[in-house]
């Protein structure tokens, strides 16, 4: 399938090396079916592959956090058998996770600190001492992270930096990042693949676990690319293209890009006037926005998360209270945001956590299908009484309509995949009639097929007439499918403007709060108040 | 894969009491009585004759109510145990209109059912109310109403209820508020069918209508329920106020449905404890109100079986209770189902 | 998604011990007034502190570290038996307490590790344990002494008071104010206490950074079932002179309730416990004062450490819960 690389004699013995790994969850799912990895010192490894692949399950049992049901790894040649994490990090693995592994309310000290305190149990915690030496490894690494601050106040990058640091500081040599740029800025994950580089230089072998074709191409030295739980290739970054990686990472040549012809928009249906929300912690996270989304077009909203989507989202589709603002529909004022009442009126809500908000996972299929809906004449008897036979039949049109793949109307919802999970909750909401369908990461966590439906669906509901309010963390899609697209950053739009107008590196500066000047494409900033 | 689906459940609530069963046999030992003889009695005790197996059904007539209050509180996302305190004030209800107000026949008999139950939901909106609109953690607010009705329960038996020259009970239930009694050789009577009419009204309520509907959503994932537009405090309410009407009929049952006493002792020595029981009972019917119903059979033959084995073998009918306290701890450990389908179901 | 409990009352600690201060002042003259002596109060509130004390210190240690012990009453109820029985075998109230003690740590360690091993529901777990108790410590009664509902020891075998300014004081009570004093030192001044404080939190970042999830719950499922066992043999053997079967009545709940109006810090939970255990105090008083326990009848007098635990759930800690990672178990894959 493809060419392997360096398996030549001349090689020396690998830092690192997994043979023959299997591993089958409690639950009976086989992540990995016979993997084989190495890895040299003074190298970085692309691992490459789809949402359950098996990356990650492969370096979590490398960091000695899961145990494989099969296999070995050898340290420098010699069996290694790690029970738990501690036992990887003495020999030099260690691994930054995907959702960091940090103490929120502790410091950076703090967290660098923990388990390796030097202390007795009952001593106090010695932070003076420590903070010189983590002080000097900072400097050695040119890393710049404040100390003495709650982590949980630290922005996502910094977070991670800290993770890192937690890591080097074991004396790590082999260090494994799991889709360490998918909460950055393009500006960040530059910074940080500068970084790696530097790594490597010293000596330390880096895994960068992705799914993400151009961060393999920009800072790997070898590929391994993961299908199903097995190594489909292994090549050289020199040797490798960007079609040839996809077509090794989802078995065939898609055609990932979504068509959308221009469309003419017509009257605005969401219109939006200084809207302020607060968050949890009850800041102000969206700030003074404005914005209309009209007929037959899709407005993005692009941004790194945690810069208010959520809080606007949320405030738009009646699960959050908002501060101050109008909200108008089809040129209506809506007073109050609730829920029902804005199904009502034409809202389609597809949540950013499909888990949390648009489902509920031991129920059925037939219960899920009108979740929201369940109010709607149609699925109602007399006395309240549910309607059993229409929603069974509705939830079979809404199975076979959107592709659901289930073994029956009666499984609970948490035996699906994530890509039929989303299936059933777009199709729900899509079969509404909405006028207005807002949605958020509709793609996040899903199989190369079901995120190439979706979009294609978000893009024909466009096409007749539907208005589209698209927030997505993934600048690619929003840039592939809004026609006009905002960029947030800090509870504001830092511009707004047709997508055609964007360049995708202007975006990823605006994402980052950096608004470019002298720039001849730059769409309209917003104007100061 | 239907029918498996169905009978996974099941298959654990049985192993899990056959777990209490053995962690019993185990302390019978220990205090140095024979567990074989013991639980021979029990079973014999339970359903040896028919008499036997209709005071089994009059044991389990309050459980699979007060079964139900923790069932409906769980499947509405609540930790409800104050079935306790919400049946003592179904006892006093149901008593006060049952002794103490004469009505035509079976008016009366339904109007003393529905002061117990109403009595239950009463007490069971204190918890309810501080819950929706404080936030205040049900299990602590829940057990502290249990203490209090306790004492308000026992005042009123002794001042309000009671009957002069007799002071270790209340006035009894006229005959024209008691449930006819089914068979002469045991306590069963006829409230055994309201019950488990009961039961299945709020199976249907909660598996067929949208208010149920809704109340199940909410308890499954409080963010999809305010997605779909659920008011959080009307579901806390709501499951409290069915819980109350369970329980206090449960409380009610045992006063108007239960010979020979017909009345509640001034200890409330003949409910205590039956809200406790039901959340076994809850927990081995998998909080299913038809579950709970045979639970409550089960939960009601250990009771019934209990006595002979006090009397023959003289194992202390208490350590029943003790047996369910081991059932309950052994339904919270879902590891160890599939620890055992991993160790032994598979080769 | 981090909750940190920071004391039930944050930046104004030192406005609401005023209150408090105040409060049991006042409550202290009127009472008075109507005839109750202010020192028996006192010495009734001390004796009823140090139970609720114990238990919620422990208990405030085992959320810390992410566990939560519903079982508490349980411990209790079967602390208190078994530690009569104790007692009455080694001749010594002392021999009790510890025997008190151990039992705690038993069923605190059982509970831990069904939580940690086990993945159990930690609420139904407890609950069991609690439904347990109520069978199995009226069986202990008649099988230990034959006497169903409650047994009379030997006064000797009473922990015996040490007379102090406030009164007479149970060495016990000390050890419970120490125990919050050692916990608080514990949990703010010590690696082990910094770790399970980030156990807590964040029990990934801990395993990842190579320490024993399991073991420091286990640790402090152990040491929060010893302070509560402690405090339930304390009740017969230091308190009550007798053992009955509803020894606990309730107060396993009083104390969790001390523990989320303590937003899990143990010096703020030891106040919290002088407060209810004054509540009890003064149902204790009202009770046995000539004058005014004709005209309150007993029952609503019973009814007093409840409606006040009611009352404080409702209004003070509001919709505090307990933080959300506490009794959730932890899970690698």
């Amino acid at each position: 399938m493809a060419d392997v690389v360096d398996g030549g004699v001349s090689a020396p013995a690998p830092r690192v090396q997994m043979r023959g790994i299997h591993k089958v969850y409690p639950d009976g799912t086989a992540a990995l079916r016979g993997v084989d990895f190495r890895l040299h010192p003074g190298e970085i490894v692309g691992l490459l592959g789809e949402n359950g692949a098996g990356k990650s399950t492969l370096m979590k049992i490398l960091s000695g956090l899961l145990r494989p049901t099969r296999g070995e790894v050898l340290v420098e040649g010699h069996p290694a058998r790690f029970r738990n994490p501690s036992d990887a990090l003495r020999c030099g693995i260690g691994m930054v996770h995907q959702v960091f592994t940090l103490v929120p309310p502790f410091t950076a000290l703090q967290n660098v600190l923990l388990g390796q305190e030097g202390a007795g149990l009952l001593r106090a915690l010695p932070e003076a001492s420590a903070r010189a030496r983590v002080q000097a490894l900072l400097d050695e690494l040119g890393l710049d992270v404040p100390l003495d601050v709650p982590v949980e106040s630290l922005p996502v990058g910094v977070q991670q930096r800290v993770e890192i640091c937690k890591t080097l500081y074991r004396g790590t040599s082999v260090l494994i990042l799991d889709e360490p740029t998918s909460a950055l800025t393009p500006g960040e994950a530059d910074e940080l693949f500068r970084f790696l580089r530097r790594l490597r230089d010293r000596g330390v072998g880096v895994v960068l676990i992705t799914h993400k074709l151009r961060e393999v191409l920009e800072v790997t030295d070898r590929v391994v690319v993961l299908r199903q739980g097995m190594v489909v290739g292994e090549l050289s970054t020199g040797s490798a293209t960007a079609e040839n990686l996809a077509e090794l990472m989802v078995g065939q040549v898609t055609g990932l890009r979504v068509r959308r012809t221009p469309r003419a928009p017509g009257q605005p249906v969401l219109s939006v006037r200084g809207l302020w929300v607060r968050d949890d912690q009850g800041r102000l996270a969206v700030r003074d926005l404005s914005f209309d989304v009209r007929e037959g077009e899709i407005f993005g909203v692009a941004g790194v998360e945690g810069n208010g989507q959520s809080e606007l989202v949320q405030a738009l589709t009646g699960l959050r209270r908002f501060e101050a603002g109008e909200v108008r529909l089809e040129g209506q004022a809506v007073p109050t945001l609730e829920p029902l009442a804005l199904y009502r009126r034409g809202l389609a809500h597809v949540p950013e956590d499909k888990a949390r908000f648009g489902l509920a996972l031991g129920f059925d299929l037939v219960e899920n299908s009108i979740l929201g809906r369940q109010r709607e004449n149609q699925f109602l008897r007399g006395l309240g009484r549910l309607n059993r036979p229409a929603i069974v039949r509705y939830a079979r049109e809404l199975v076979e309509r959107f592709h659901v793949v289930a073994p029956d109307l009666a499984t609970p919802v948490r035996n699906l995949s994530g890509g039929n999970q989303q299936r059933l909750l777009v199709g729900r909401e899509v079969s509404k009639q909405p006028k207005l369908v807002v949605a958020m990461h509709p793609t996040r966590g899903l199989d190369v097929a079901s995120t190439v439906y979706i979009r294609e669906l978000l893009v024909q509901l466009r096409d007749v007439g539907k208005a589209v309010l698209l927030v997505s963390a993934d600048l690619d899609e929003v840039l592939e499918l809004s026609d006009r697209v905002a960029v947030m950053y800090g509870g504001q739009f830092l511009a707004v403007g047709p997508s055609d107008h964007f360049r995708r590196e202007t975006v990823g500066l605006l994402m980052g709060g950096v608004v470019p000047t002298g720039d001849a494409d730059q769409p309209r900033a917003p104007s100061p108040r | 894969m239907r029918t498996s689906r169905a009978l996974r459940p099941l298959a654990e609530s049985l192993a899990t009491v056959a777990l209490g069963l053995v962690a019993g046999a185990v302390l019978i030992w220990a205090f140095g009585h024979p567990p074989g003889a013991a639980y021979r009695a029990l079973v014999l005790g339970a359903f040896g004759t028919w008499e036997d197996l209709l005071e089994t059904l009059a044991f389990a007539t309050p459980l699979m109510l007060t079964a139900l209050t923790f069932a409906v509180g769980v499947r509405g996302g609540l930790f409800n145990i104050g079935a306790e305190g919400q049946m003592y004030l179904g006892a006093v209800g149901a008593t006060f209109v049952a002794g103490m107000v004469p009505m035509p026949a079976w008016v009366h008999l339904a109007a003393a059912t529905l002061a117990g139950m109403a009595a239950g939901a009463v007490w069971a909106l204190i918890p309810a109310a501080l819950k929706a609109w404080r936030g205040a953690h049900e299990v602590i607010s829940t057990i502290m109403c249990n203490w209090i009705a306790l004492h308000l329960s026992m005042y009123l038996a002794i001042n309000l209820l009671a009957e002069p020259g007799r002071a270790e009970r209340t006035v009894p239930a006229l005959p024209t508020a008691r449930y006819p009694v089914l068979s002469e050789d045991s306590t069963l009577t006829a409230v055994v069918f309201v019950a488990v009419g009961f039961a299945l009204l709020v199976y249907a309520y909660l598996w067929g209508t949208r208010a149920g509907y809704e109340l199940r959503l909410a308890g499954e994932n409080p963010d999809a329920a305010r997605y779909a537009g659920v008011r959080p405090q009307r579901v806390v309410v709501l499951t409290f106020v069915i819980g109350g009407l369970a329980a206090g009929l449960a409380g009610a049952s045992q006063v108007i449905g239960r010979p020979p006493a017909w009345s509640l002792y001034a200890t409330l020595g003949n409910v205590t404890t039956l809200g406790f029981d039901g959340i076994g009972v809850a927990l081995v019917g998998r909080n299913h109100p038809i579950g709970g119903i045979l639970g409550a059979v089960l939960f009601g033959a250990l009771a019934q079986g209990g006595r002979l084995m006090e009397y023959e073998v003289g194992v202390l009918s208490e350590l029943v209770r003790a047996l369910n306290g081991i059932i309950v701890f052994a339904m919270a450990v879902p590891e160890l189902w599939s620890l055992i389908r991993r160790r032994f179901l598979r080769p | 998604m981090s909750t940190v409990p920071s004391g039930a009352m944050g930046r104004y600690r030192w406005l609401w011990w005023l209150a408090a201060a105040a409060t049991v002042a006042a409550t202290g003259r009127s009472l008075e007034r109507v005839g109750l002596p202010p020192v028996s109060l006192v010495e009734t509130g001390l004796l009823a502190m140090t139970p609720l004390a114990l238990a919620a210190v422990g208990e405030c240690l085992n959320e810390k570290a992410g566990l939560v012990n519903i079982g508490l009453e349980a411990i209790f109820m079967v602390a208190a038996t078994v530690g009569v029985w104790c007692a009455e075998l080694g001749r010594s109230g002392y021999v009790g307490l510890a025997g008190g003690a151990l039992t705690g740590a038993v069923m605190g360690l059982g509970l831990g590790a069904v939580s940690v091993y086990g993945r159990a529901d930690q609420v139904i777990a407890g609950m069991g344990l609690n439904v347990f108790a109520l069978g199995f410590v009226p069986f202990l009664l008649i099988s230990l002494w034959a006497f169903p509902g409650i047994h009379v020891f030997p006064n000797e075998l009473m922990i015996p008071r040490i007379p102090t300014p406030v009164g007479q004081v149970s060495p016990v009570t000390v050890a419970a104010v120490l125990a919050a004093v050692l916990a608080h030192l514990l949990l703010h001044r010590t690696v082990l206490g910094f770790r399970i404080r980030a156990v807590g939190e964040r029990p990934e970042a801990v395993d990842v950074a190579g320490l024993r999830v399991d073991r420091l719950r286990l640790l402090t499922a152990t040491l929060g079932g010893t302070l509560a066992g402690l405090g339930g043999a304390f009740l017969p053997l230091g308190w009550f002179g007798a053992l009955v079967k509803e020894i606990s009545a309730g107060r396993g709940f009083i104390a969790l309730a001390c523990v989320v109006f303590a937003g899990l810090e143990p010096l703020v939970a030891l106040g919290a416990a002088l407060l209810f255990g004054l509540a009890d105090g003064v149902a204790s008083a009202v009770a046995v004062t000539p004058g005014l326990k004709e005209r309150v009848p007993f029952y609503f007098v019973s009814m007093i450490p409840y409606v006040v635990t009611l009352a404080v759930v409702a209004v003070v800690i509001g919709g505090r819960r307990f933080p959300s990672t506490v009794g959730r178990p932890y899970a690698r894959e």
